[in-house]
Formats: C-alpha cells, sequence, structure tokens
C-alpha cells in the first residue's frame, strides 16, 4: 500500500471510523513497510503530545488577569458585571473603535506598511540569487544553502574537505581565498541553527571537533554566525606585485571580542577581524592640508613580531567636520523589537543609544523610526530633531514581541529616509538588530541586493548589532558593506556612547566612499608580503581602477589603518613566510629586464608604492591618490607610541585567531608594546585593550 | 456563586492555558493573546448557550478569530494571507529566537517551529488540545479530510527533520588516534 497516505496517518491517530479502520488495519498487517510508518507516527505523537504539554507547563508566566479575576470574589460578585457594562457603555458611545475590555496598556500605533508592488514578487521568487552564483565561482556545493539544509550541511562538509586539502600557506590569489572562506563560512552559518544538536550529545567535546568555530558557550542554544576566515598568505612580490583591498571601517569584532573576554571565554576564531580590530583605535594622523577628503600616511619600522621583516602601516585620516558643521541629517531608526530582543542588553539597550543619539540632533535634523517584528512599521513618521519629547516617547513605547521579518522593514526605512531626503545633507538609516532575518521573504542573497540597490540612492546604512548568543555577525557585516555603511557592535552604553556620540560625524556623515587602496611592491626591495586582515575586503587588482566596484566608505574625522608585514629582498625567511616556488612560465616572456620602465623602477630605492582611489559621496568618478615610500630602516623601538600600539592590536588578534603568523609575540610582548603606546589616552580605549589583553592572558592560562 | 459562573471558572482553569499558547502562536505575541483570551471567555459569558459538548470548539474558534483579527489590526501578513502560509519555504532557519518557546520546550518543538503556520496550528489542536480531526476542521474553518492532509504532511516533515538532525549529530566518537 502507499506509505505515503494521509489515512495512515489518520490511523495512526486513531481517526478513523469504521468501516475504513478495519479496512486500513487489513491493509497495514500486509505490509511492513507501513506497519512501520504508523508505529512512528505514534512514537511521534507521543513525543509531541509530551512536549506541548510541557509547554502548558511552562513556569514563570506573569501572572494572568484573567486569573486574577477569577481569584478575586470582588470581582465575580460585582467588579465583573460592572466592567462588562461598562465595556458595553463605552463600545456602544464609540462604535467602531476596538478597546481590550481590561487592557491598559499603551500600544504603538502601527500605520500601514505600504510594500512595493514587487513585494509578492519576492515572496515567489526564485532562491538563487546572484550573491550565490558569485559564491558558485569558487565553491559550486555551496549554492544550495539556501534551498536546503541538509544540502548545506552537505556542502560544508565537502568544503570542509576542500580547505583541509589546501596547504597551510598555499599561495593562492587573495580573493579566492577569500571567496572561498566566506562560501565555506556561509554553509557553516546555515548549519548554525543545528548546533542545538550539543543538546542530544551534551557529554563531546562540540567546540574542538568539527565545529571548531561555532562556539557553544555554557551548553546553550548558540546561533551567531561567524563567516570563516582564512588569513591572507604571504605573497611574493615579483609575481604578485600589487596588493589590493577595500578600507574598512567597521569596528564591531573588536568590541564582540571584548565581550567574549569580559564574559570569560577566549573568542571563537572567526570572531575575530584583525583590521576592525586595528581601525577601533583612532591614531593621530595628520588631517588632510590640501583640501583633499582625507590624507594618506605610511610609515615603517621592524617588525615587532618578527625582527628581520618590515612592518608597514598605511593610516588614512578623513576630514574632520566640527559638530556645528554637520549638515542636516535625515536618519530612520530601523529597529528590530522582535521577541529575540527583549534581553536588557539588546532593545532596551539600542534605545538608551538612540536617546544619545537623539539628544544631540537640533531642528535640522529628522528623525523617523520603523520598527520590525512578524510585520513592520512606522512607529514615528519623520519628525523634527527639536521635537525631542515626541521623537522619545514613541522610542520609550517600543515593545519587543514577535519574530523577524528584517527585508520589510529595511524596504520600509529606506522608503521614509528618500521620502524626506535632504539632499546635501546626511541621510541613513540606522540598523539595530541582533541580527535575525528570519521570517518572510528574506534570504541573505536577496537582502543584499535590496541594500545594495537602495545604497545607490544616496541613503547611507549604519548597523549597529546587539546581543549574544544570537549574533548574525556575518550578515550585519555584509549589509553594512552593501549598504555603503558602517558596523558597530554596541556591547555596553559605553561602546554607544562612542559610536553615537564621541564619533557621531564618522558615523554619520560620509566624506569619501568606494575606498579602495592599492599597494605596488618593489621587487627589487621586497621578497614577499602579506596584508594583515582585511580578508573579507580583499579586490581583484582590475578592480582598482573600475568604478563600478563598490568598497568601503570613510567618514569625517574617521582613520584607517591598515599594516603589512614585508620580508625585505635579503632578508631572513621566517619557515611561515616562505613562498612555494611555482615553476617558471613556459610561454610568457620573462625577461623584465629588456623593457626600459622596469629599468627605472628596479633603480628606484622606494620600497612601495600605495595607491589610493576614492569617490567624492554623491560622485560616481573616483579620483586618484598615490604616494611612495622609501623604507628609511627604522628600528620599532624608534617608532611613535601609535606604531607600536596599532602593531600590538594585531599581534593580539593574531594570538587570538592563533594564526600562523603570529611570530615570536606573546600577550607580555604585546603588553609591553601597548604600555609604550598608550600615549595620552584621552578617552581610555588604550586602557582598555590593555586591560583586556592581560584578561585574555589569564583565561589563555587557565 | 451561580451555576454558569462555576460553569466559567471550570472552564477557565481547563482551557485558559492552552488558549493562550493557541492564541500566542497565532499572534505571536502573548500579551496580545491575553487580551484575545480574556475577550473569548467574555463573549462565553454573554453568550451562555453553547452545548457542553461543543464547548472546546467554540472558544477555540472564537480565539482563534480574534487572534486573526489582531493580525489583521496589526499587519501580521504573515499569518493572514493564505497563499504565503500554504507557500512559506520551509528553507527557513530555525527560529529559536521565540522566546516565548525558548525556556521549555525541547529539540522536537523547535524543528516544529520551522513547519509552515497552519501545519503547527493543526498540530497544536490535535496535540495540545487532543480535539478531533472534525473539531479541528469547523475551527480551522476546513475540512476534516483538509486537516488530515495537514497532519500528515507535518507529521512526515517532522519525522524526516528529527531523523535527519538525529542522524547528522549523534554520532560524535572521540577521536582515538
Amino acid at each position: 500500500m502507499n506509505i505515503d497516505d494521509p489515512k495512515l496517518t489518520a490511523f495512526a491517530l486513531d481517526e478513523l471510523d469504521e468501516p475504513e479502520k478495519s479496512t486500513i488495519a487489513r491493509e497495514i498487517a500486509q505490509s511492513p513497510e507501513a506497519q512501520r510508518v504508523v508505529d512512528e507516527t505514534r512514537e511521534l505523537a507521543r513525543a509531541l503530545k509530551s512536549e506541548f504539554a510541557a509547554e502548558l507547563n511552562q513556569k514563570a508566566k506573569p501572572p494572568l488577569s484573567l486569573s486574577d479575576i477569577r481569584d478575586d470574589p470582588w470581582f465575580w460578585g460585582i467588579g465583573r458585571p460592572l466592567a462588562i457594562a461598562a465595556v458595553l457603555a463605552i463600545a456602544a458611545i464609540i462604535a467602531g473603535i476596538a478597546i481590550s475590555p481590561l487592557g491598559k496598556k499603551s500600544e504603538v500605533a502601527y500605520s500601514p506598511v505600504n510594500l512595493p508592488a514587487e513585494k509578492s514578487a519576492d515572496v515567489k521568487a526564485e532562491v538563487t540569487p546572484e550573491f550565490h552564483e558569485e559564491l558558485e565561482a569558487t565553491a559550486p556545493a555551496t549554492s544550495a544553502i539556501a534551498k536546503n539544509e541538509s544540502a548545506a550541511v552537505d556542502a560544508y562538509r565537502r568544503d570542509e574537505t576542500k580547505s583541509l586539502a589546501l596547504p597551510p600557506a598555499a599561495p593562492m590569489p587573495p580573493v579566492s581565498i577569500a571567496q572561498s572562506g566566506i562560501a565555506a563560512g556561509r554553509a557553516k552559518s546555515a548549519i548554525g541553527g543545528f548546533a542545538r544538536a550539543a543538546k542530544m550529545a551534551p557529554a563531546q567535546d562540540f567546540g574542538s571537533n568539527r565545529y571548531g568555530d561555532i562556539r557553544q558557550p555554557s551548553g546553550e542554544f548558540n546561533t551567531a554566525a561567524y563567516d570563516h576566515i582564512f588569513e591572507n598568505p604571504f605573497l611574493e612580490a615579483k609575481s604578485n606585485p600589487l596588493s589590493t583591498f577595500s578600507i574598512d571601517v567597521d569596528t564591531a569584532s573588536y568590541s564582540n571580542i571584548r565581550r567574549f573576554v569580559n564574559e570569560g571565554s577566549l573568542p571563537p576564531k572567526d570572531a575575530v577581524r584583525v583590521e576592525e580590530m586595528i581601525n577601533y583605535f583612532t591614531y593621530d594622523y595628520a588631517q588632510p592640508a590640501d583640501g583633499k577628503p582625507f590624507a594618506i600616511h605610511v610609515d615603517l619600522a621592524s617588525c615587532p613580531w618578527e625582527e628581520s621583516h618590515r612592518l608597514v602601516r598605511i593610516g588614512l585620516k578623513g576630514k574632520e567636520i566640527a559638530t556645528d558643521k554637520r549638515g542636516p541629517s535625515n536618519l530612520v531608526f530601523l529597529l528590530d523589537v522582535s521577541g529575540s530582543m527583549t534581553p536588557p542588553e539588546r532593545l532596551p539597550l539600542v534605545k538608551q543609544a538612540m536617546r544619545l543619539l537623539v539628544e544631540k540632533l537640533t531642528e535640522n535634523d529628522r528623525v523617523a523610526i520603523v520598527v520590525y517584528a512578524g510585520a513592520s512599521g512606522l512607529a514615528l513618521p519623520s519628525t523634527p530633531g527639536n521635537e525631542k519629547e515626541k521623537i522619545l516617547t514613541a522610542l520609550e513605547s517600543l515593545e519587543p514581541g514577535g519574530s523577524t521579518n528584517g527585508a520589510e522593514g529595511i524596504q520600509l526605512a529606506y522608503k521614509t529616509a528618500q521620502d524626506n531626503f535632504i539632499k546635501g545633507g546626511v541621510n541613513r538609516v540606522i540598523l539595530s538588530t541582533d541580527g535575525d532575518f528570519n521570517v518572510g521573504v528574506t534570504n541573505q542573497g536577496d537582502l543584499i541586493r535590496l541594500i545594495e540597490d537602495k545604497a545607490k540612492s544616496g541613503v547611507f546604512l549604519s548597523v549597529l548589532g546587539v546581543g549574544t548568543d544570537n549574533l548574525k555577525d556575518s550578515t550585519m557585516q555584509k549589509l553594512a558593506d552593501k549598504g555603503n555603511g558602517n558596523y558597530a557592535y554596541l556591547d555596553s552604553l559605553d561602546e554607544a556612547r562612542k559610536v553615537l556620540v564621541q564619533q557621531m560625524n564618522g558615523t554619520l556623515v560620509t566624506i569619501a566612499k568606494d575606498v579602495k587602496i592599492q599597494v605596488e611592491f618593489n621587487p627589487e626591495k621586497v621578497a614577499s608580503y602579506r596584508l594583515i586582515g582585511y580578508e573579507k575586503r580583499m579586490l581583484r587588482k582590475e578592480d582598482f581602477n573600475n568604478d563600478k566596484i563598490n568598497a568601503g566608505e570613510i567618514g569625517a574625522g574617521h582613520t584607517v589603518t591598515a599594516l603589512y608585514e614585508v620580508v625585505p629582498v635579503g632578508g631572513k625567511v621566517n619557515p611561515a613566510a616562505s613562498v612555494p616556488p611555482v615553476d617558471p612560465l613556459k610561454y610568457q616572456a620573462n625577461n623584465s629586464k629588456k623593457t626600459s620602465q622596469s629599468d627605472v623602477a628596479t633603480a628606484s630605492s622606494e620600497m612601495l608604492t600605495v595607491k589610493l582611489r576614492y569617490k567624492k559621496p554623491d560622485g560616481d568618478k573616483s579620483e586618484l591618490i598615490e604616494k611612495p615610500v622609501i623604507d628609511s630602516n627604522a628600528a620599532f623601538a624608534s617608532t611613535s607610541p601609535d606604531f607600536k600600539f596599532a602593531a600590538a592590536v594585531a599581534e593580539f588578534g593574531m594570538l587570538l585567531r592563533d594564526s600562523e603568523h603570529k611570530g615570536n609575540g606573546t600577550f607580555g610582548s604585546i603588553l609591553e608594546w601597548a604600555q609604550e603606546g598608550k600615549g595620552s589616552d584621552a578617552n581610555g580605549y588604550r586602557a582598555g585593550f590593555i586591560e583586556l589583553v592581560r584578561k585574555a592572558q589569564a583565561l589563555k592560562k587557565s | 456563586m451561580t451555576e454558569s459562573q462555576q460553569n466559567v471558572e471550570e472552564l477557565l482553569r481547563r482551557f485558559e492555558v492552552p488558549l493562550l499558547q493557541y492564541a500566542t502562536r497565532i499572534t505571536g505575541n502573548s500579551e496580545r493573546a491575553r487580551d484575545v483570551v480574556q475577550e473569548a471567555f467574555i463573549k462565553f459569558q454573554r453568550n451562555g448557550a453553547v452545548a457542553p459538548a461543543k464547548t472546546a470548539t467554540w472558544l477555540f474558534t472564537v480565539c482563534r478569530n480574534g487572534a486573526l483579527n489582531v493580525c489583521r489590526k496589526e499587519k501580521r501578513m504573515m499569518y493572514l494571507d493564505e497563499e504565503i502560509i500554504e507557500s512559506r519555504p520551509d528553507e527557513q532557519p530555525m527560529p529559536f529566537e521565540r522566546i516565548e518557546q525558548r525556556e521549555a520546550s525541547g529539540f522536537l518543538m523547535k524543528i516544529l517551529a520551522t513547519l509552515p503556520p497552519r501545519q503547527q496550528e493543526v498540530l497544536q489542536l490535535k496535540f495540545q488540545n487532543d480535539l478531533s480531526y472534525q473539531e479541528i476542521a469547523e475551527i480551522t474553518k476546513t475540512t476534516a479530510n483538509s486537516v488530515g492532509v495537514l497532519i500528515h504532511t507535518a507529521l512526515k516533515t517532522l519525522r524526516e527533520r528529527y531523523a535527519q538532525s538525529a542522524r547528522e549529530f549523534l554520532p560524535f566518537e572521540p577521536r582515538t588516534t
């Protein structure tokens, strides 16, 4: 008999009447297969009944007003008829207004969502967005992720074998390394949901086996998703003279790491993004003097964790804009109010953070609040910044509840921002969430395309991540990246103050977009080099001059720092920095001495040239800045405090990642460099770093 | 205390929590669910003349209508739009985040939460409230036959996912080499 017959299920659940029941029973008797299905169904029904029963017995429910009524004799005697009568009377008077008889709670008035007509199309949209296609190029197996969880698991396994098969420092082009890294990470984040299996096998060491980078603090469910990071390898300067990447002003990784350490555990490796740690701190680079939006500074010295290597620091400093010179701002707060945002360090923290920001606004600014949960809506239409009370009241009345439809909220937020667009001003959506986009049309590829599309309208995006167990770190980072934005992680009100008040203009005012850096190394001086961090920001060398390629933004007063570890020609090469040799090319005239141009280059005393391209915030044609660099053989001991501090942060990141490139550095030497590099430390961030290193050191020992 | 008050009190004791769970699953919000259940009982009190055998069906039906009204009011279109309910893609990540489910419910409930809302609803009516296909059909305004198909499909999916998860994650052999 057909075992996929609803009648079989009905039989198992005793829902059939005679004579059907007997008929089916006879058929089942003939088929062991059917008998098995019936048994399984009954087994499952029993399990479901007990789980559902457990749901009813959940403790710690807030007392029901209904139960109160029941236990209150007064109410049963007099109060209740009165209440009902009152309700009926009111209802009769105000016909048509729905009221809850005993409800006291004021509700946020959600106004209807006016979604563009494409919404229903979105719902049915096929699940193969470009984003997946892009991944397919390097990891075909992972394209099926969104379609099927089991496929994702398989894909992940295949991907895992693939990555294991890579030699430790395989000289692959950085771009494909970064991409397969993303692919592998995505596969893992897709199975992140299955991490609950920890509950089924509690005795096993979940953290260190196959799931090295999915963390399980205290055995609780954890769906936090971190993309796997393959570190940039050393590359030979002769065969790879160009290194190209997008700048990154995100800082989320550092505050996320700090949260882990403060909670008493070392962060998962893949939560450590070294460039975001370095860029968490501001460095004292001189402001641009030539009317350009930013200045480039390059300095270099011996590499503290590998004496024979050179450490090159490239620093960008965005033009500062005085607070009173900031243009009028049109801000839309897009707040996740889903149930998962309930804990104090989530929605309540976000509300506090927003309050800080609102305090700073003036009558020239406008604020709207869009919330999203099971449904999304406009909680506050665009309101002038001096109507603080109105804004704060709306903010205050937000309550978490329901599940999350991020996509719908994002659409509405961008629409609101566009409707109130201030030409020449700051137009920005500030998204705050624990990162869950789990209901409705959402799949990551669609979402990213949506954001990318909206970013073209001149509305920029800031992402403020909150929460712990569920933080979709990788999604947040990608959204900010594609949405011409920045991503910060709020682990405390102090952090909110840093991001939204102290660095308000940097967060809000974009002074240049699509900022790309390309470094050309002179093979006569440089044997090999390695970019520290920026794994998720690598670009192809062709992308540098291609204005269609999106890259990072820089805000007013922001500093961006990148470090290269360079092996000089003739220098001692440590094993981790050695580049496996590649066979000489057979068909290329590998005889560069013939061209006169390379004569010039080889005669040059320059070690490298930093080239930088950027666009004005509203422009679409890039401008170029170049800066050649000569190595003056400075020693690390004699460099600036900032240089030392940046090196300390980078090495800290590498130790946390247990990087094969960490060299001789220890927590002790990091502390030493950081102390020397502490400088005036007006805000105490560097002291905080030193404290963090000490805690991490203690954790590592224990 | 009159007979009808006693009756209501008894019904409250028996149905209050299941109804709350039911309305919470539809509205996604326990506060709203509380209002909905409250109103249902007040209506019951007023209405009075419900045949005892039909009481459960009556209460669940009224609650469902109330909960759907809340959805309508708050534009929880995900639940209202029939097409979306039926076609909601199954590949969605597990919504572990639903606070109200997180504490007490186990593994199976996590998988359950990945089913389309309509399937979750019928399973809840069937296995939490022990209602028959016919009663469920009356509450959800469909036929007993459709309820049968829904439950069958839901159980099948649950079984598959449960088995798959167990297969993928149970064999954690400590490494011996």
